[in-house]
C-alpha cells in the first residue's frame, strides 16, 4: 500500500469500500441477477400502473414465446389449454348447430310455400343464399325494453326501452326477476348453477344473458332468431369490459356506471319486419293440402253421418205413421239400423215401411213385440179379418164407430150387427150406408109369388087342383118368410077375395070376405103368420050380373118391404 | 338530487308482521287478513332527503317468515344494503328468531345496516316483550322500535332510519 493509497484509504475509506462493493455487485452476474429478480414484480407492477407501454413491449417477445411454446412442445400446451377449450369447442359447435336447425326448419318451412318460392327467387336475383334470405324475411321480432341488472343484490344497473313499450317500475321488475332467478337456481339445479334463460309470455318472449356481474334481460316482442342470443352476449361483454368492476361494485349509484345507457341501446336496435306492403306469408302449401284433405274426409264422413242420420229420422217418421207400430227406439250404427218397439200384428211390416224409404232390409235388425192396437186403421183391419165382408165393403173406424158402406148380402150384415160389440175398443156401428146386395134376388122370388091366385067353384070350395096348389104356396110362402125374417126383411101378405057379380052384393062381399079368411086360414096352417094377412075391400063392380067362374077366386098380394133396423 | 336505490330485506318469523310493515309503508294501508308471503314479494318506495339533497329509493325484498334461514331464503338476502328485522312483541319467541337469522345473516354476508321493529304494539296488553328485554336487545342492535302496522305508529320513522343508515353506510364506505 503507498501513500496515495494511504491517503485515499483515509479520505475515503467508508465511501471506497461502498463503492468496492457496489463495482463487485455490478460485475458479478449472480449478484446483479439477484437485484433485478428482487424488483423486477415490484417494477412490472408501477410501470403497468403508470401507462400501456409494459404492456406493448411485452406484447410481442411473449407472444412469440407462445407461440415458439406451442411449435416445441404442442402436448404441455394442449393439456393446459384442455379445460379451457373443450367446454369453448363444445359451446361453439352447440350455439353453431341451433342457429343451423333453426335455419333448416325455416328453409324448409318456406321451400315449397308461394311465398318461399317467391322468395327464393329474389334470394337468386339479390345474389343471397336462399338461407340467409329467409332468415332476414322470417325474424319478426323486436327487442322491446333491456335490463341490466347487478347479479350479486338485483338491483337496476339501467333500463332502455322504445317509446311504445309499457314500463312498469323497472326496478321492482328487475328485484323480481331477480328472485325468481335464485328461485330456478335453488329448487331446480341440484349444483346451483342452472339458471333461468329464457320465458315466454303471450307475445313476448324473455330473454336473459348472464355475465359475471350483471345480467342482460331483454323483453322481445315476436319470435327471436337463436343467433339474437349471441348478439346480446356480446353486448354484455361490451358492457362487462367497460364497467364490469364498477357494476361488481354497484350498490345503486348510478353516478358509478356513466353513460351505460348508450351500450344498452344498441340491444333495442334488434329488429326485423316484414316486408312493408306484404302480407304474412300463408301456410305452407303441404300444410293447404293436408288441410283440404281432412276438411274434405271430414266433409265426407260428415256428409253420410248426415245422410245416415237424415235416413233414421225418415225411417223414424215411416214407422210413427203407420198404423200399429210403435218405436221406442233407434239406434245406428254406421249405416246399419237397430229398431225397437211394438207392432200390431196386423200392421204393417216394419221391412215394408223401410224399404219404403229406402232402406233395405240387410241394413236393419227389427226387434219388435207384439200388441193390440186400437188405432182406428187397425180396428177396421181387425173387423175386416172378423167379419170378412165382401169386396164391396168398405170398413172404416172413427173415434169408437165402426162404419161400414157399400152392398153386402143382408146375412152379413146381420153377423155384423149382432158380433161387432165383440171388436175391442169399438162401441157403436154405423150402417147407414150399407145396402143389401140379395135385395133384387129376393124382390124377383116375391114377385113371382105375388099376384097367385086360387078359384073357388062355389062358396069356399076350391076347383079341383087348387086347394093343393094353396097348400103349395103356403108351404113356399112360409119358405120365403123365414128367408125374408133372416135376411133382414119384411114381407107383407094380403089376401083379396073375390066373387062374381051374380047375385046380392053384400052377400058377395061377405063370401069374398070368407074365401079371403079361408085362404088365410090355410096359410096360417102352413105356419105363415096371419098377422101378415089383411082383408081386402070388396072389389065391387057395378057392371051387369054375370056368373063369371073367373070371378070366384082369392088372390094373394106380396110386398116387400125393410125390416126395422135392429138396435 | 341524486338518486340512489337500494335493496332491503325483510326478514322475521312467521307471521309477525313483515308484509303488513311494509305495505303500510309503501300504500299507507293495513289489513286484519294473513296471507302468509310464499317465496318473496317486493315493492319499491323512494324517499326524499331534502338536507342531503337527494331521494333514496328502496328495493324492498319481503321474504317469507322463517326461524331459520334455508338455502333459497338466504340466495334471496344475497346482496342487501340493509335489514328490516321484525318481531311480534305478543309472541317473544319471534326476538329469539330474530338473533338467530341475524347471525346468520352476519356469518353468510358481513355486517350491515339493520333496523329492529318490534311489532303489533297497538296490542298492548298482550304483550310479551318486557321493557328490559326491550331495552336490552335495542341497545344490542341499535335502532330498535315498537311498532305497529295496524296505526301506522313508527313503521315510517323505522324504515326512514334504515334508509339514513344505509346512505350513511355508504358514504364510509365509498
Ligand atoms: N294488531 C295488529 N295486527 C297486525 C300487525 N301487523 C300485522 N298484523 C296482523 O298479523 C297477521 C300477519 O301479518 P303479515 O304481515 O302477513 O305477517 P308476515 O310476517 O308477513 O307473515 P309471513 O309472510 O307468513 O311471514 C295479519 O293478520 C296482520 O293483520 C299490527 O301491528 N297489529
Ligand atoms: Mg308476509
Amino acid at each position: 500500500m503507498n501513500d496515495l493509497d494511504q491517503l485515499k484509504e483515509l479520505l475515503f475509506g467508508a465511501e471506497k469500500q461502498a463503492l468496492d462493493s457496489i463495482s463487485e455487485r455490478v460485475e458479478r452476474r449472480e449478484i446483479r441477477t439477484a437485484d433485478v429478480a428482487d424488483i423486477l414484480p415490484e417494477a412490472i407492477h408501477q410501470s403497468h400502473q403508470k401507462d400501456g407501454e409494459l404492456v406493448e413491449s411485452l406484447t410481442q417477445p411473449v407472444g412469440e414465446c407462445v407461440q415458439r411454446g406451442l411449435r416445441d412442445e404442442p402436448e404441455t400446451y394442449a393439456d393446459a389449454l384442455y379445460p379451457v377449450m373443450g367446454p369453448a369447442i363444445r359451446k361453439s359447435i352447440m350455439h353453431a348447430l341451433r342457429n343451423f336447425s333453426q335455419q333448416i326448419n325455416e328453409a324448409v318451412e318456406h321451400s315449397v310455400s308461394p311465398q318461399g318460392l317467391k322468395w327464393r327467387w329474389q334470394a337468386s336475383r339479390a345474389g343471397i343464399p336462399f338461407g340467409e334470405y329467409v332468415l332476414q324475411k322470417t325474424m319478426r321480432y323486436r327487442v322491446e325494453q333491456a335490463y341490466l341488472i347487478s347479479r350479486e343484490n338485483g338491483l337496476l344497473v339501467d333500463h332502455v326501452h322504445h317509446e311504445s313499450s309499457k314500463i312498469k317500475d323497472s326496478d321492482a321488475v328487475s328485484a323480481m326477476f331477480t328472485a325468481i332467478q335464485d328461485f330456478v337456481k335453488e329448487s331446480f339445479s341440484p349444483d346451483r348453477t342452472g339458471r333461468l334463460e329464457s320465458a315466454d309470455m303471450g307475445e313476448f318472449t324473455l330473454w336473459a344473458v348472464h355475465g359475471p356481474h350483471a345480467l342482460l334481460v331483454c323483453v322481445i316482442r315476436g319470435v327471436p332468431p337463436k343467433s339474437l342470443r349471441a348478439d346480446l352476449s356480446a353486448i354484455l361483454e361490451r358492457i362487462h369490459f367497460r364497467y364490469g368492476d364498477a357494476i361488481r361494485d354497484y350498490k345503486g349509484d348510478t353516478s358509478t356506471i356513466p353513460d351505460v345507457e348508450v351500450e344498452l341501446e344498441r340491444c333495442l336496435r334488434f329488429e326485423a319486419r316484414e316486408e312493408s306492403g306484404e302480407t304474412r306469408s300463408g301456410p305452407p302449401i303441404q300444410i293447404v293440402i293436408l288441410l283440404l284433405l281432412l276438411v274434405a274426409a271430414a266433409a265426407f264422413f260428415g256428409v253420410r253421418s248426415w245422410m245416415y242420420s237424415q235416413q233414421q229420422d225418415k225411417l223414424d217418421a215411416a214407422l210413427n205413421a203407420t198404423p200399429g207400430i210403435y218405436v221406442t227406439n233407434i239406434d245406428r250404427s254406421g249405416r246399419n239400423f237397430v229398431v225397437r218397439g211394438l207392432r200390431d200384428p196386423l200392421a204393417a211390416d216394419v221391412i215394408d215401411v223401410a224399404g219404403s224409404v229406402d232402406i233395405p232390409a240387410d241394413r236393419l235388425t227389427v226387434s219388435m213385440r207384439p200388441f193390440q192396437s186400437l188405432q182406428p186403421e187397425i180396428l177396421a183391419a181387425r173387423a175386416a179379418q172378423m167379419f170378412g165382408p165382401p169386396e164391396s165393403v168398405d170398413i172404416s173406424v172413427s173415434g169408437t164407430t165402426l162404419h161400414v158402406s157399400g152392398e153386402a148380402p143382408s146375412v152379413w150384415r146381420q153377423t155384423l150387427q149382432s158380433r161387432f160389440s165383440n171388436l175391442a175398443g169399438v162401441d157403436a156401428l154405423d150402417v147407414s150406408r150399407l145396402t143389401a146386395s140379395d135385395r133384387a134376388e129376393f124382390s124377383e122370388r116375391v114377385a113371382s109369388l105375388s099376384r097367385s091366385r086360387f078359384f073357388f067353384r062355389s062358396g069356399v070350395e076350391l076347383v079341383e087342383g087348387d086347394a093343393g096348389r094353396l097348400r103349395e104356396f103356403a108351404s113356399d110362402l112360409a119358405n120365403l118368410l123365414e128367408d125374408a125374417r133372416s135376411f133382414g126383411y119384411s114381407v107383407a101378405v094380403t089376401a083379396r077375395g073375390s066373387t062374381d057379380s051374380i047375385g046380392d052384393a053384400a052377400a058377395n062381399a061377405a063370401l069374398a070376405d070368407r074365401r079371403a079368411t079361408f085362404a088365410a086360414g090355410v096359410l096360417a096352417s102352413a105356419g105363415v103368420d096371419a098377422r101378415t094377412i089383411r082383408q081386402a075391400d070388396l072389389d065391387n063392380t057395378d057392371g051387369p050380373q054375370l056368373a063369371d067362374v073367373s070371378q070366384r077366386y082369392v088372390q094373394f098380394d106380396l110386398q116387400l118391404e125393410s125390416m126395422p133396423d135392429l138396435p | 338530487m341524486t338518486p340512489l336505490t337500494s335493496k332491503v330485506c325483510v326478514v322475521g318469523d312467521f307471521a309477525v308482521g313483515k308484509t303488513s310493515v311494509v305495505e303500510r309503508f309503501v300504500t299507507n294501508h293495513f289489513s286484519e287478513e294473513y296471507l302468509s308471503t310464499v317465496g318473496v314479494k317486493i315493492d319499491t318506495k323512494e324517499i326524499d332527503f331534502p338536507t342531503l339533497g337527494m331521494t333514496h329509493k328502496l328495493v324492498i325484498w319481503d321474504v317469507a317468515g322463517t326461524e331459520e334461514f334455508g338455502a333459497r331464503e338466504m340466495a334471496y338476502l344475497r346482496g342487501a344494503s340493509g335489514y328490516i328485522y321484525v318481531a311480534d312483541g305478543t309472541r317473544a319467541a319471534t326476538l329469539k328468531a330474530i338473533e338467530r337469522l341475524h347471525k346468520q345473516i352476519l356469518e353468510a354476508y358481513g355486517a350491515a345496516p339493520g333496523v329492529l321493529l318490534v311489532n303489533k304494539r297497538d296490542l298492548e296488553p298482550d304483550w310479551e316483550v318486557s321493557d328490559e328485554r326491550f331495552d336490552a336487545i335495542a341497545t344490542r342492535f341499535g335502532n330498535a322500535y315498537r311498532t305497529s302496522a295496524k296505526t301506522g305508529d313508527d313503521v315510517d320513522q323505522a324504515i326512514t332510519r334504515l334508509a339514513e343508515l344505509i346512505i350513511d353506510n355508504d358514504m364510509r364506505g365509498g
